[in-house]
């Protein structure tokens, strides 16, 4: 214990004297966290205010592109320019402008694509009806009506098929809505009545939303949300860096050496210096925390919400923080000079970042980095977070991912004292 | 009455991996207590290597070394106890100060703090570094950091101290404190394992040396009885230089 205190004491004797030093270690994530969070949130907020200039080339001019016309008119996603009374050059001058950007998609509605369906929608009828009614029965039930849709080349996969999404709403609503006036006239017909048909504009199903947590306080995830605890452990990792040089550096000058030959474990100096780490780290995640709930709603971005398990909160960070110790003391003893350190530590932590879900969440990621990502301890930590944060779980719902964080710590502190032994047999 | 080994060195040999010669061949050497022994040699002659194993830092290829009547192999904890090292590197925290120094590697003996204050007051005071305690070592001149490494390593009272070449550096007046202050401590019952390139301070301070080439000892003994074999020797430098040849070895 005296020899733990002492090589606290040393420490942290050693950290303050580099105080700018530590002052980076603190304001760079910090600073990473909020610039992320307000890039991300300006962004969303951007697809959620700008709508998305749409050009229809209505050839049809009848119902089906009326009703398509006014349905993608009154939603809200997109800006719309309609050609009403297009002449043969319109489809080509249309395609010209979405391919140089002026619109993003454009839409053509071909000619007699309401008679079409007119007819489609009768021929169905006459399917059902006696021969006696039938007038014409040759009719071809299976015939389609092609709607095209052009996208500006630049246009993202995930936006084309959103698209493409909303304007079949619209165009089976509309074609829905046609077949039941051609029935409503038919059954008119044979009946002798001239019925007014009062065709509901919403439809009869809808959807509501919910978010399945017992956690009533409305919590959803946004750029705060996520950015917070994926930079927080982001910065926390990073402290590899002044592990591992710490490390070296003591190795380099011969105090590593001169510890060897004094009756203190390895694990005994590596966790002196663990433990005055593991605080830096919980401070550097209760500063860039506390600028969530405090600093962002100044910047326009909405306040962290931390839920109300604390312990929970407190285990996942602790966990955390030794994680990424264990990751700096690895490198340290590991890597063979400064240089060497400070390019794996980095690089090592970026890539950890990106598997584990910091810039991208991991529901975005396709199968194969999904099962990648889950071995990245910074994924372990961002799911604790998610747990607490967003599904206010406590601390059994926690623990699995806590755990795996301590056991990540363990493998490295095992990793370095094999690479002592290796060391002192070469 | 017989005086006791503390060091015995049986057919030592360190090949380092990738090396086909070994740094320290079948060497055999015994250090009795009160002993300042040295050991010279030219650069790469093995020096720091035998050092090395002796006090932990390098596990040996082959061969049984015993320190205070314990295995190394099988009591390292206990002869670290008893051991002290001075190294040629300044093996100190230069954003430290002196005293913050010594204090760091003496609770690290599990030195009381009263006594380690006292401790450090003594010894700063006896090398002439009183003033400076509070001192970052990065502000040292090059004497003083040696006189603050060499006070690291004998803290806790060795019975057996290593030095690496502790006078590397330095100028002629901090050479003489050091030299004085090693006979003292000597005298007061600590046993020493000494390498210099200084061969007036190894004459000087040595009971007994060897001068080892390519791993191996040439030859062992007293150095004035070593110097009166040779008759064509004056000197240890003479002996030394006729021994290992005047070849460069770097």
């Amino acid at each position: 214990m005296k020899k733990l205190q002492a090589s606290i004491y040393k420490e942290t004797l050693l950290l303050l004297r580099d105080i700018e030093g530590v002052i980076l270690i603190f304001i760079m994530p910090l600073s990473l966290v909020i610039v992320m969070a307000l890039l991300q949130h300006r962004t969303f907020q951007i697809l959620d205010e700008t709508k998305i200039p749409v050009v229809v080339v209505d050839y049809d001019n009848d119902s089906l592109g009326i009703s398509l016309c006014n349905g993608i008119k009154q939603s809200n996603v997109f800006e719309t320019t309609i050609i009403d009374n297009p002449d043969s050059l319109s489809l080509s001058q249309m395609k010209s402008d979405v391919a140089k950007g002026k619109y993003q998609v454009g839409i053509m509605i071909p000619e007699k694509a309401t008679f079409a369906i007119k007819k489609r929608s009768i021929a169905m009828v006459q399917q059902q009806l006696p021969d006696n009614f039938s007038s014409n029965p040759s009719i071809d039930a299976s015939k389609q009506v092609s709607i095209q849709l052009f996208f500006d080349p630049i246009t993202k996969e995930s936006f084309r098929v959103l698209a493409q999404s909303i304007f079949n709403e619209f165009a089976s609503r509309t074609e829905t809505r046609i077949t039941f006036q051609t029935y409503s006239k038919v059954i008119d017909a044979i009946t002798n009545q001239d019925t007014e048909l009062n065709f509901p504009s919403e439809p009869a199903l809808k959807f509501e939303e919910a978010f399945v947590s017992e956690y009533t306080a409305g919590i959803l995830p946004n750029a705060v949300q996520h950015n917070v605890p994926a930079w927080t452990l982001f910065g926390m990792f990073l402290i590899c860096i002044p592990i591992a040089g710490n490390i070296i550096k003591e190795r380099n000058e011969g105090c590593m050496a001169r510890l060897k030959t004094i009756p203190v474990s390895y694990l005994g100096i590596m966790s002196g210096k663990s433990f005055v780490f593991i605080i830096i780290c919980l401070l550097q995640a209760a500063l860039i925390i506390l600028s969530g709930v405090f600093l962002m709603p100044l910047t326009g971005l909405p306040a962290l919400q931390l839920g109300n398990n604390w312990f929970a909160l407190a285990i996942i960070t602790i966990t955390s923080a030794f994680a990424a110790s264990g990751f700096g003391v690895v490198i340290g003893t590991i890597a063979t000079s400064q240089i060497q350190a400070s390019t794996f530590g980095s690089v090592a932590t970026v890539i950890l970042a990106a598997i584990g879900g910091v810039w991208i969440p991991v529901i975005a990621m396709p199968e194969v980095m999904r099962t990648i990502s889950s071995f990245s301890p910074m994924n372990w930590g961002i799911q604790g977070y998610y747990d607490v944060f967003l599904r206010n779980s406590g601390f059994s719902i926690i623990l699995p991912n806590a755990l795996k964080l301590f056991a990540f710590y363990a493998f490295c502190t095992a990793i370095s004292l094999y690479f002592r032994k290796y060391r002192a047999n070469r | 009455m017989e005086i006791k080994k503390i060091v015995d060195v049986r057919k030592l040999t360190k090949t380092y991996k990738g090396r086909l010669e070994p740094a320290v061949n079948n060497l055999s050497l015994e250090v009795y207590e009160g002993d300042i022994y040295g050991i010279i040699g030219p650069n790469g002659a093995g020096k720091t290597t035998i050092i090395s194993i002796l006090c932990g830092l390098l596990n040996p290829t082959s061969g049984n070394i015993f320190i205070n009547e314990h295995n190394i192999n099988d009591s390292l904890i206990e002869i670290k106890r008893i051991i002290g090292v001075v190294s040629q590197d300044i093996a100190l925290y230069d954003k430290l100060t002196a005293y913050e120094n010594l204090y760091y590697f003496g609770r690290l003996y599990s030195i009381d703090k009263n006594i380690l204050k006292e401790k450090i007051s003594y010894f700063l005071n006896r090398l002439g570094l009183e003033k400076f305690k509070d001192d970052k070592i990065r502000s040292f001149s090059g004497g003083m950091k040696r006189r603050i490494n060499l006070l690291a390593g004998l803290l806790h009272g060795p019975k057996l101290l290593f030095l690496d070449e502790p006078t590397t550096g330095v100028d002629v007046q901090s050479r003489n404190v050091i030299r004085e202050f090693l006979v003292e401590l000597n005298n007061s019952g600590t046993t020493m394992i000494y390498t210099s390139h200084m061969m007036d301070d190894v004459e000087k301070l040595c009971s007994r040396i060897s001068i080892i080439d390519c791993g191996q000892i040439i030859i062992t003994g007293v150095p004035c009885d070593l110097i009166a074999q040779h008759h064509d020797c004056n000197t240890l430098e003479d002996l030394f230089l006729k021994l290992t040849g005047r070849n460069l070895r770097d």
